[in-house]
């Protein structure tokens, strides 16, 4: 044959030699991003629940928090035996609880008020955390998951503005943002449609004079640097909200819920991973004050530590590594 | 299948929120184009003219369409923070290439014979320009805008991740619009997109001297595809 | 339920200190780019890499077969151009969420769109080349008593691969700017930090992802450039 044929022989041959490779490695892909930092889990301790269990897939929504608590438990677990897979950054509530709902993850941490509202859609204010515990659970239960102790620490929604358009309009609390004429509310996208979002801030506040602006969940405290928007959504514990540029305004009605963390688990896997598994993710939990998280927080979204590091330090420093 | 006819319906029932994402996402592609009109043109044309700087004016457009265009709108996030100046700066730094390439050629192929022949006449260079190699160039040059247009209505979808607003804020909202919404959000797009081609190529047709139209459309650069919706 | 052990607390370690510059959101901090390269940039860049290429070689060999098929019948083609259009139009924001439902949010999921992006490309550069095969080569061939598919594979082909490469390059840098979407499923490559970097504001990431992209497609660009010129040496290197 001729050299042309050759060369066209020899591409062909390239490209399905790559074709063939990349076929092989698509089966181990599992999670984009999942392992961090390659830490040895390999201890001697004898206390090793996890040995011997199936290995269990973890999800977390798209924000710095969850990226923290995700490694926690993961590298908690890990320690103990377990063997966990993290799928990080799967998106909001909504995405994520339909990842748990089909089986994709089998467990995630999710925010108890979040659960009852949005989740469970009900368009209710619980009078207190106790009481949005209970519902949670109840609902969950009733669709085959189960979920731990929540944690000390909570991580409301809430709206913020600069402070000097606070100290300027005379706003403290949500209720006084009545007072705009119109106003301009940046969120990420999900907080449109949602009770404890726009929808609650119009029917509990009679905020009919917000105007809604998405943003992608993230950029809220540039746009409210540059004046882009007049408020922003922003979460409790958010790292930026200590430099004491901007003011958080309160939510006297409690539209935003009560919002403690617990794991959320399919109930049959969480069965087969043993008493162990929900022990570990509690005796994490309990450490989690909102002085913990807000630091935690503040090392990943300020200070740019990987969340994996962060993670590590805490466990290491409260013995559970 | 299901989600399909939901998006219709979905379509049928939130016409305001449709329209409204629309007119965002073309006041920011028509802003792009515009400035990248501004840019480029009047530097493919004069270099064109001068028949200089060859090497660059073809090269520049391989390297624009290259970029990928969520990272040039990222390095915009850094630089320039958020919202409709940052997209819109993006949009421009990946349309503009295209236009000034074509502007270039389309002016530097220009038969020379017409050139000779107008200068044989008297005309002064700025006349030649105006006069002969502009109206025969802007066939070739109007088929690099229609191209470059309808790469930005596509790429401003990627707006909606930096603050620009646009049809992609449907996109980007499963959790609010549902899957309906998403490929709600698809079909607006594609036919805004299949729209503006239509238009240029109107445009393009128009602006054509009668004399050129038997020829037929000229033919771009490249092996022609027709990047619809995607960066 | 929400009883807590009465203990003095947690013991919050103190975490390291991120530098000024880090600190200030400044432009670009060389410094932490450099520290965290190996962490956080390098490995998006290999699955960034493996996307593109898996996708590059799968759309290949469907649009190749798919071209061979049309070329014979002809009757094939348009059809074929049509669906293949129509998965193109698809905006990828929406062609990757679209598949989770389906395939999970797994590679393949992404996969399955990246492949569909490269098929209208790669067709129809595939089937353009082959078409413009000068007939005087052909019939050459044919007076020689080349059979169709001697003929096909001896003559229109080697003459069809420099717009076939052509294909293939504009399919690659296409593919690369589209990976940087998949990350919005979770799926790795370099728009993983581009996402992350909308979540925390960090300017330096988001120069440094899009750099680092940027740069990724036009050493492709230009790696494909050569090896379209190395393949077809007889034909004088036009249209760059």
């Amino acid at each position: 044959m001729n050299r042309a044929t050759l060369r066209l022989l020899l591409l062909l041959a390239l490209v399905a030699s790559l074709a063939l490779a990349a076929c092989g490695d698509d089966d181990d892909d599992d999670g984009g991003g999942g392992s961090s930092g390659g830490q040895e889990t390999e201890q001697a301790s004898s206390d090793m629940p996890g040995e011997g269990k199936p290995p269990v897939t973890l999800g977390t929504k798209d924000f710095t928090e969850e990226f923290v608590l995700g490694e926690l438990y993961k590298q908690a677990l890990e320690a103990k035996g377990y063997t966990v897979n993290l799928k990080k950054n799967i998106g909001a509530t909504e995405i994520i609880d339909k990842a748990l709902t089909s089986g994709e993850i089998d467990g995630y941490p999710e925010y108890l008020g979040v659960s009852v509202a949005v989740v469970a859609r009900k368009d209710i204010v619980p009078k207190s955390d106790e009481e949005t515990y209970e519902l949670a659970q109840t609902f969950y239960e009733d669709r085959g998951q189960m979920i731990s102790e929540q944690t000390p620490f909570f991580d409301v929604d809430a709206i913020a503005t600069t402070k000097e358009f606070a100290d300027q309009n005379g706003l403290e609390t949500v209720a006084d943002l009545k007072k705009l004429d119109s106003f301009t509310v940046g969120a990420r996208p999900e907080f449109r449609n949602r009770f404890q979002g726009l929808k609650g801030m119009r029917s509990e506040y009679g905020l009919t004079n917000a105007q809604f602006k998405q943003l992608a969940l993230g950029i809220q405290y540039q746009a409210l640097d540059n004046g882009d928007v007049d408020s922003a959504n922003v979460f409790s514990t958010d790292a930026q909200l200590a430099s004491g540029k901007y003011t958080v305004l309160e939510d006297p009605k409690g539209v935003f819920g009560y919002q403690h963390v617990a794991m959320v688990m399919d109930q049959k896997k969480n069965d087969a991973l043993g008493p162990e598994f929900f022990a570990t993710i509690d005796e994490v939990s309990k450490l989690l004050t909102n002085d913990a998280m807000i630091s935690m927080n503040k090392a990943v979204a300020l200070d740019k530590q990987p969340e994996a590091e962060v993670a590590k330090k805490f466990l290491e420093a409260n013995n559970l590594l | 299948m299901q989600t399909f006819t939901d998006a219709i319906q979905f379509l049928g029932d939130n016409l305001q929120l449709i329209w409204d994402k629309t007119v965002e996402h073309l006041l920011l592609s028509g802003a792009a184009i515009g400035v990248a009109i501004l840019i480029a043109i009047p530097v493919g044309v004069w270099l064109g003219h001068l028949h200089r700087g060859s090497f660059l004016a073809i090269n520049v457009s391989n390297v624009g369409r290259a970029l990928p265009s969520l990272a040039v709108i990222s390095i915009g996030l850094g630089v320039l923070g958020v919202g409709f100046l940052n997209v819109m700066v993006a949009l421009v730094i990946l349309a503009a290439p295209v236009m000034l390439t074509n502007a270039y050629v389309a002016v530097e192929q220009v038969d020379k014979d017409a050139v000779q022949a107008a200068r044989a006449m008297g005309m002064q260079p700025r006349q030649v320009l105006l006069n002969v190699e502009l109206p025969l160039a802007l066939p070739l040059m109007f088929a690099g805008i229609r191209t470059a247009a309808v790469y930005v209505v596509a790429t401003a979808t990627l707006a909606a991740l930096a603050g620009g607003g646009g049809l992609g804020d449907i996109i980007v909202n499963q959790p609010t619009y549902g899957p309906e919404g998403v490929v709600a959000g698809s079909i607006a797009i594609a036919v805004l997109a299949f729209a503006t081609e239509g238009a240029f190529a109107l445009l393009q047709r128009a602006v054509t001297p009668r004399g050129l139209r038997k020829r037929g459309e000229q033919v771009l650069l490249e092996p022609t595809i027709t990047p619809v919706t995607n960066p | 339920m929400t009883a807590l052990l009465a203990q003095q607390g947690p013991v919050i370690p103190e975490f390291e200190r991120g530098s000024d510059c880090v600190r200030e959101n400044g432009q670009f901090c060389f410094d932490w780019f450099v520290d965290n390269f190996g962490d956080v940039f390098a490995p998006r860049l290999v699955e960034h890499i493996e996307l593109t290429a898996i996708a590059v070689a799968i759309g290949f060999a469907i649009s190749f077969a798919a071209a061979l098929t049309a070329y014979a019948y002809g009757k094939l083609e348009t059809p074929f151009a049509i669906f293949m259009a129509f998965l193109y139009t698809i905006p990828s924001l929406a062609f990757f969420q679209l598949m989770v439902p389906i395939t999970g949010l797994t590679v393949t999921s992404a996969e399955i769109a990246l492949v569909s992006y490269t098929l209208l490309i790669l067709f129809r550069n595939i089937i353009t080349g082959l078409r413009e095969v000068p007939e005087d080569a052909r019939e050459a061939a044919r007076a020689m008593g080349l059979t169709q598919w001697q003929l096909l594979w001896r003559v229109e082909l080697p003459l069809a691969l420099p717009a076939i490469m052509a294909g293939i390059r504009i399919a690659t840098v296409t593919i690369i700017s589209l990976a940087t979407v998949a990350a919005y499923i979770g799926v790795g490559g370099l728009g993983q930090p581009i996402f992350n970097a909308i979540q925390s504001g960090f300017k330096t990431q988001f120069v440094a992802a899009g750099l680092l992209a940027v740069l990724l497609a036009l050493v492709v660009d230009g790696l494909l450039v050569l090896v379209q010129r190395g393949l077809a040496p007889w034909m004088r290197a036009t249209r760059a």
